[in-house]
């Protein structure tokens, strides 16, 4: 595949995120300040601008630079975070001129390790890692069956809608959320939110 | 607000103003921006030691910048993180081809500062760069299991991270052995504090909270920080004890080990008062049987103008009291 695909991928996370917008705002208002609808539709439509002349072709190049106007554009922790998984997925794609199904598993891999390694949030955690985490395994396991991208997408999508669902059985120990404490347990999580409408825009992506 | 400053405005670029005419001759300026300070004393092929967070704590963290410590600082506003470009911007500057340690304090706005620099140097100028935090301070949280992320806030016991991976540095050690240096000192640092009196960031106004004249607050952190305890003001030795109390269990400290000890002033408590804590320390040491190889006295990490000190214990082993003994020269400390 070509590394433009790349872009198409921004571009659907980029919409998801502006449909949503009114969505997140409401469920970030609950538990934090209520900006994650304004963080998420500004930060991706930031980082798809960055790209969308598709004068990068190096894989690596094109998710640090998204990256990095993303995180310039929307310097608030969860924006800050966002963009540190693309900036992540750069530096573990660096190079790539052409994309395998393994390199697009990847891509997510390394973003959910981006946003772990700057926030320091665990499995279980209640936040963006409860979605994402889920929809990774469930990459690898398609990548292990030989599924078909379509296919890998749609599992993909599927899990991470699971995980987002499953926070109402956490509590929350990071941010704003957290000092609400045994309060917070049956409150869905915007941040997996956010992970499962990415994965949802990935599953657009490949059809 | 009782303050010698000409405007809250101004606070950190006069007091920064004064810091690079005081000490030109050691210290520049990164592309014109003040609040990124470089050591004038560059060492080509050494790894470069790069560190930062809020202003309002002199000699931290801009004062280590010299000779045998580290090579470069990036300071916020009053209490506040330096932003992502003046790190990158500091990162490049620091390093001279062997790489760049980052170590600095535990605190998110810090490591939301660093660790997108980091990405950034190590993806577009292919600089190696890692990272040791501070987290030091018994009093902010349990310790954390091994493997998991401390939760500690870093305190003045960063000191002796800069120490001994400044001279660990010095003598050319590569990045991994600078880093294995810094994390053995950053594991065998323990903290805690007291504050009197709380301070004032200049553009606030106002002071941070409130206690009273007969109050103290022990294990209150650098930024006023919630500390463990409050209560009517002890007499100088009970309150060594019980913080000694909890630094030696915390590690632990025992029977047999030496230490490096610094007693510092958090900003407006007088040397005296510093050194009448520091025979108390003595004695509770002794009769612990722990050995003190070296004592550090002064401010080297203080809260603007708050009253009060901490206590930070570095357990020693030979290769440690070598870098202990190693020679700084830097604008706010030396050894010789």
């Amino acid at each position: 595949m070509e590394t433009s695909y790349l872009i198409t991928l921004l571009k659907e996370i980029s919409d998801i995120m502006a449909e949503n917008k009114e969505k997140l705002i409401a469920m970030d208002g609950i538990v934090g300040d209520g900006d994650l609808g304004l963080t998420m539709t500004d930060g991706f439509k930031a980082a798809y601008d960055a790209v969308a002349d598709g004068a990068v072709t190096d894989a690596g190049k094109l998710l640090f630079a998204a990256g990095k106007a993303m995180a310039n554009k929307v310097p608030s922790t969860m924006g800050s975070l966002m963009a540190t998984g693309l900036k992540q997925a750069g530096k573990d794609l660096k190079g790539k001129e052409t994309l395998e199904d393994a390199d697009i598993a990847q891509i997510f891999a390394s973003y959910e390790a981006g946003v772990a390694k700057l926030g320091g949030a665990k499995v279980g955690d209640k936040t963006f890692i409860d979605g994402i985490h889920p929809a990774v395994e469930s990459l690898k396991a398609s990548l292990d069956a030989g599924d078909s991208l379509v296919d890998m997408a749609a599992k993909a999508a599927a899990a991470a809608e699971e995980g987002f669902k499953a926070t109402t059985t956490m509590l929350a120990v990071h941010g704003r959320a957290a000092t609400r404490g045994e309060a917070s347990r049956s409150l869905e999580d915007p941040g997996a939110k956010v992970a499962s409408l990415i994965m949802q825009a990935f599953e657009k992506s490949v059809q | 607000m009782k303050k010698i400053i000409n405007s809250p405005d101004n606070y950190i670029k006069e007091m920064l103003e004064g810091i690079y005419i005081a000490h030109e001759d050691d210290l520049t300026c990164v592309d014109g921006d003040l609040q990124v300070l470089v050591t004038k004393h560059k060492k080509e092929g050494k790894v470069g030691i790069v560190t930062g967070g809020g202003s309002g704590h002199l000699p931290l963290f801009l004062g280590y910048v010299g000779k045998g410590m580290i090579d470069g600082c990036a300071v916020g506003d009053v209490f506040q993180s330096p932003s992502v470009d003046q790190a990158i911007a500091l990162t490049r500057e620091a390093d001279s081809g062997a790489g760049v340690l980052y170590i600095y304090g535990n605190y998110n706005g810090d490591i939301f500062t660093f660790r997108p620099a980091a990405d950034e140097v190590e993806m577009e100028d292919d600089i190696e760069t890692a990272e040791v935090l501070g987290a030091d301070d018994v009093a902010s949280a349990g310790p954390s299991a091994p493997g998991e992320k401390s939760t500690r806030r870093g305190v003045a016991g960063i000191f002796f991270v800069y120490k001994c991976a400044g001279a660990a540095a010095d003598k050319m050690l590569s990045l991994d052995e600078v880093k294995r240096v810094a994390e053995k000192a950053n594991n065998n640092v323990r903290t805690m504090g007291v504050a009197l009196t709380p301070c004032t960031v200049p553009r606030v106004g106002k002071p941070s909270f409130e206690i009273e004249d007969d109050e103290m607050e022990i294990g209150m952190g650098i930024h006023g920080e919630p500390g463990i305890r409050r209560g009517k003001l002890e007499p100088a030795d009970q309150i060594v004890d019980e913080m000694l109390e909890k630094i030696v269990a915390d590690l632990p400290y025992e029977n047999g080990d030496e230490v490096a000890v610094l007693v510092n002033g958090l900003g407006a408590t007088p040397l005296d008062e510093q050194y009448i804590v520091t025979r108390r320390i003595n004695q509770v040491l002794e009769e612990k049987g722990i050995k003190v190889y070296k004592y550090y006295v002064g401010e080297y990490a203080t809260a603007i103008e708050m009253a009060g000190f901490s206590i930070s214990l570095l357990k020693l082993d030979d290769e440690l009291k070598e870098c202990i003994d190693h020679p700084v020269d830097t604008p706010f400390f030396k050894q010789v």
